[in-house]
């Protein structure tokens, strides 16, 4: 018996020489994929032990509000305070036990204090004894803009976003969703409470937890005809502002038996207006031939060099691509010139196609994040404004802000109404858009508004979309408006 | 019980008689390697206070002290009973209770006093103490089959009452209604008034008494060839009968509750003590091959098994990982966290893991004690099997030996399944690690196990009796 008894030492050998692999495989070799799990409640709660930094809307001209802190609760540990709540989701995002979104999660290494260059100060903290402490993030933010970004949508009640920015130098000065969610409900440390808070936001049907300003994509609806205005211009299709384009009462889709007609079928003035008129009342059939005879390329290109389907943009939150097809066929192109067929946008590519024109043809890289600090106040990253591209000349700019203006200042203008003289003081320069949706166009339209103000020396664009809002210049011109004259101070 | 060995069995090897030198029994370095143990488990103990919120626990010196009578007491035992018994078995036995004592005191401690932890910790504020009273009875167990069985063959004599009271207490969690039997979804337990003891632990014993009695006497039958098949030598049919009743057996433990462990540990020291008996590769394979097509078939119909199963090769699917695979990642991950030094006893996070005390204890010292200790623990439970399957090879009497063996080998089984099963090696089963988990039963059986495993190698380690005078063919010797 001893013979076999020799062999089962070797297998219960060979039982224990398997575990020891297996052990040493998982704190070896799997201990940093495992810690990168995203639900390792170790590693995050092992990070609730420092101070992390705070999060400050600091684009108020001196004016700051903290949006995120921290606060020493027992166990020494420390939570995570929202004091602005749902206004400022979807720029902080949250930090969570399970995980980080929005800015939490995009300047982590800041915040929670990893970052190399904050290595020094955190070496000191390694001989005072002291816990680590996270460098803060001061944002582009304009806490009046941005209040007044939110107050607005929650007053319409309906999903929507807005968003604005420096046209000169890409700041970003507010960033609203709605419906949102309050950060502070993944703040707890008890990880069960989080999971719950967690799950009912997930499965609420409005989606609270969708940044719709960045992160959801909406139909461009007329908005869409200042980009094949500049494609037209930048091909030399059409002259300038007053060149007169042609403007069917009823234009028949090349190659289709489908027939496009401007809104209550009327005709666009004599039918042979000018850029400007048919920009001001946003005539379809004018728009859609246009779009023709530049070309499916050139649409293309213009798009693109206005960000469209760029997927790698990040404020640093990163951002859904907007698309614009390539197209060859007539019918089609006709259609996404005036913003339908398959294009889409974010209220924030609404923002930067009104920035780029109101900064003389110029996209400046949208951005969040103006300064890190560290604990000591000592500066570690400044933002530094980056031009992203150059869809048109200046020149064109200046076209296009004169049909732009003829929007709000003519009386025959889409948000002569709701943007123009009786409405404020300010000279606003825009563009309305009112986007079909569903099957048959069974749903409400989309209410898209892009602006930027005061019209002769721009200092805010302001993107806006209002899902199922109706017609643009109702539902999103007067959040627009509001978000201005709060920047502006002015009525 | 007198004991006459043949001329041949007291012949001397060498040329002189006298120059053979007597077998020492050892018990002074037991005793030295015993203050060892006791010694770790005080500074482990300390450690875990320290870890936990900077000081010493308070308990130290009743702990520590009673750990180390009850230490004490079985070493006079040993003295006494089994002076020749393997001087490890104690030390290695005692080391990794103790270790099981400290973890559990630091466990029962989270979110306690305002110690870290998610909540309060499941776990009485007795705990620990409770555990280190079950090491005292298991102590009282370990003295009484020394005292009650001098020889290991007495038990032969049993050999059909223990096979009975074997399945008897197998079979009587699934009897039972679930209000006395189900602890957390096992239904391997007997409950009785706010006790509860699991009876397999103790069934395990019984039976492997039982098959080394019953095969010491069929093994000449169960070896005889029948036919041969790509080179092995399948047993006669007529004779594959006990394999198949165990086999059914352990299928019904499966399925009646729900327990793949226990049927695998089961099964596993039925087939491992049927070929040592037998010598026959083909009752190995024919084994193994029998508990895969179980392990399969019960995965396929049993959907408590199959989950199991998913859970082994999916643990961080978004379907499994906020439920049926939570315990197996925290687990992990916290063996991660620990990595190769750990983070210190009483600093790390184990309360994480549920049920961290039972069957994921050794995720929990992964995770404090690291790869360093948990190399050092898998090297004690390695060298604790191998020095009981070093009794089954010196021991002569063929019933001691297989018993000797069965129960060292189950004991690595075990291990292997509960450890592997915790380090996602193989799909997750609960059972208990031995002498490390929280519970009484598991405890005390362990200790009985010692305990044989100690009787056994007395006998095979005891010199042979001296012959008081040597004349002739005619001898007297000392009757032990």
């Amino acid at each position: 018996m001893n013979r076999a008894i020799r062999r089962l030492s070797i297998a219960s050998l060979a039982f224990f020489v398997l575990l020891m692999i297996n052990v040493n495989y998982l704190q070896v070799f799997r201990v940093n994929s495992l810690a990168a799990e995203p639900f390792n409640s170790r590693v995050s709660s092992e990070q609730l032990k420092n101070w992390r930094g705070e999060i400050i809307a600091a684009g108020g001209n001196g004016q700051e509000m903290i949006v995120a802190r921290s606060q020493l609760v027992k166990g020494g540990f420390y939570k995570r305070v929202y004091p602005a709540g749902r206004e400022y989701a979807p720029v902080t995002g949250y930090d969570s036990i399970f995980g980080l979104t929005g800015i939490e999660k995009a300047e982590n290494k800041f915040l929670a204090g990893t970052a190399p260059s904050l290595a020094v100060y955190n070496l000191k903290g390694l001989f005072t004894g002291k816990p680590k402490q996270g460098a803060s993030v001061y944002l582009t933010i304009n806490p009046k803009a941005q209040a007044a970004a939110y107050q607005a949508l929650v007053a319409m009640g309906k999903p929507a976003a807005a968003v604005a920015i420096d046209p000169h130098n890409g700041a970003i000065l507010a960033m609203a969703s709605y419906p949102s969610f309050d950060p502070n409900l993944y703040a707890p440390i008890d990880s069960a409470a989080v999971a719950k808070n967690d799950a009912r936001y997930r499965h609420d049907p409005a989606q609270p937890l969708v940044n719709r300003a960045i992160n959801y994509t909406f139909p461009p609806g007329s908005t869409f005809k200042l980009i094949t205005s500049s494609a037209a211009f930048a091909t030399h299709k059409v002259g300038n502002q007053i060149s007169s384009i042609p403007a069917p009462q009823f234009y028949r889709l090349p190659g289709s038996h489908s027939t496009l007609t401007n809104d209550g079928g009327l005709p666009c003035g004599n039918g042979h207006p000018t850029m400007l008129y048919a920009l001001t009342v946003s005539c379809n059939t004018a728009f859609a031939k246009l779009g023709v005879t530049v070309g499916g390329g050139a649409l293309h290109s213009m798009a693109n060099a206005y960000g469209f389907n760029n997927q790698n943009l990040t404020v640093p939150l990163p951002v859904s691509a907007s698309a614009y097809p390539a197209l060859t066929d007539p019918a089609q192109i006709a259609q996404s010139a005036i913003g339908q067929f398959n294009d889409t946008v974010t209220p924030l590519q609404e923002a930067m196609m009104a920035a780029a024109i109101a900064n003389g043809g110029t996209t400046m890289q949208p951005y969040l994040v103006a300064q890190i600090k560290a604990p000591d106040q000592s500066t570690v990253q400044t933002a530094q404004p980056a031009v992203l591209a150059n869809p048109i000349s200046p020149a064109v700019a200046g076209y296009l802000t004169t049909m732009m203006k003829g929007v709000t200042q003519d009386p025959s203008g889409t948000a002569y109404a709701t943007a123009g003289p009786q409405a404020t003081t300010i000279k606003i320069a825009a563009k309305t858009g009112t986007a079909q949706n569903g099957v048959n166009n069974s749903h409400l339209d989309d209410a898209v508004f892009t602006s930027f103000a005061p019209a002769d020396n721009p200092q805010i664009a302001v993107g806006v979309i209002v899902k199922g809002g109706g017609f643009g210049a109702d539902a999103a011109a007067p959040i627009a408006l509001k978000i201005i004259q709060a920047y502006l101070g002015q009525r | 019980m007198t004991a006459v060995p043949s001329v041949a069995d007291v012949a001397p090897r060498g040329p002189s008689r006298r120059a053979v030198p007597l077998p020492r029994g050892r018990r002074s370095t037991e005793l030295a390697m015993l203050g060892f143990a006791v010694g770790i488990m005080a500074f482990a103990y300390a450690a875990a206070g320290l870890g936990l919120n900077g000081h010493m626990p308070s308990g130290l010196v009743v702990y520590v002290a009673g750990f180390a009578v009850l230490m004490g007491v079985a070493h006079l035992a040993v003295r006494r009973f089994t002076p020749w018994a393997d001087p490890l078995m104690l030390p290695l036995a005692a080391l990794l209770n103790g270790l099981g004592i400290v973890m559990i005191y630091r466990l029962q401690q989270s979110g306690r006093n305002g110690n870290p932890g998610l909540s309060i910790s499941t776990l009485t504020t007795h705990a620990a103490l409770y555990q280190l009273m079950w090491t005292a009875v298991g102590i009282v167990a370990l003295i009484v089959v020394l005292v009650l069985i001098r020889e290991p063959r007495v038990l032969q004599r049993y050999t059909y009452t223990l096979g009975t009271i074997g399945l008897f207490l197998l079979a009587i969690p699934a009897l039972l209604p679930a209000s006395h039997s189900s602890i957390n979804g096992a239904k391997v337990w007997i409950i009785l008034g706010g006790f509860s003891i699991q009876p397999g632990e103790f069934a395990r014993i019984a039976l492997a008494v039982f098959f080394a009695g019953y095969l010491v006497r069929k093994r000449d039958v169960l070896s005889l060839a029948g036919r041969r098949f790509l080179g092995i030598d399948l047993p006669r049919g007529r004779d594959m009968g006990p394999i198949l009743v165990l086999w059914a057996i352990a299928m019904l433990i499966l399925i009646f509750e729900s327990d793949i462990g226990v049927a695998a540990l089961f099964f596993g020291l039925f087939v491992a003590m049927l070929y040592i008996a037998t010598q026959r590769k083909s009752w190995l394979l024919i084994g193994i091959l029998m508990f895969v097509a179980g392990a399969l078939l019960a995965g396929a119909i049993i959907p408590h098994v199959a989950e199991r199963f998913t859970i082994w090769r999916h643990p961080f699917a978004p379907a499994n990982i906020q439920g049926s695979s939570y315990q197996l990642v925290q687990g992990l991950e916290g063996m991660a966290f620990g990595g190769i030094f750990g983070t210190g006893l009483g600093a790390g996070q184990p309360f994480r893991t549920p049920l961290v005390q039972s069957d994921f204890i050794f995720t929990g010292l992964g995770e404090e004690l690291g790869l360093t200790g948990l190399m050092a623990l898998l090297l004690i439970f390695g060298l604790l099997v191998q020095r009981g399957l070093r009794a089954a090879l010196a021991v002569r009497d063929p019933f001691a030996k297989l018993l000797a063996a069965g129960v060292s080998f189950v004991l690595a089984l075990q291990v292997f399944i509960i450890v592997g099963g915790v380090t996602q090696l193989i799909p997750l089963t609960g059972i208990t690690t031995p002498f490390l988990s929280q519970g009484g039963s598991s405890l005390v059986a362990s200790w009985t196990v010692i305990a044989l495993l100690m009787r056994i190698s007395d006998t095979a380690r005891r010199p042979a009796p001296q012959p008081i005078q040597d004349e002739g063919l005619t001898q007297v010797v000392r009757a032990i």
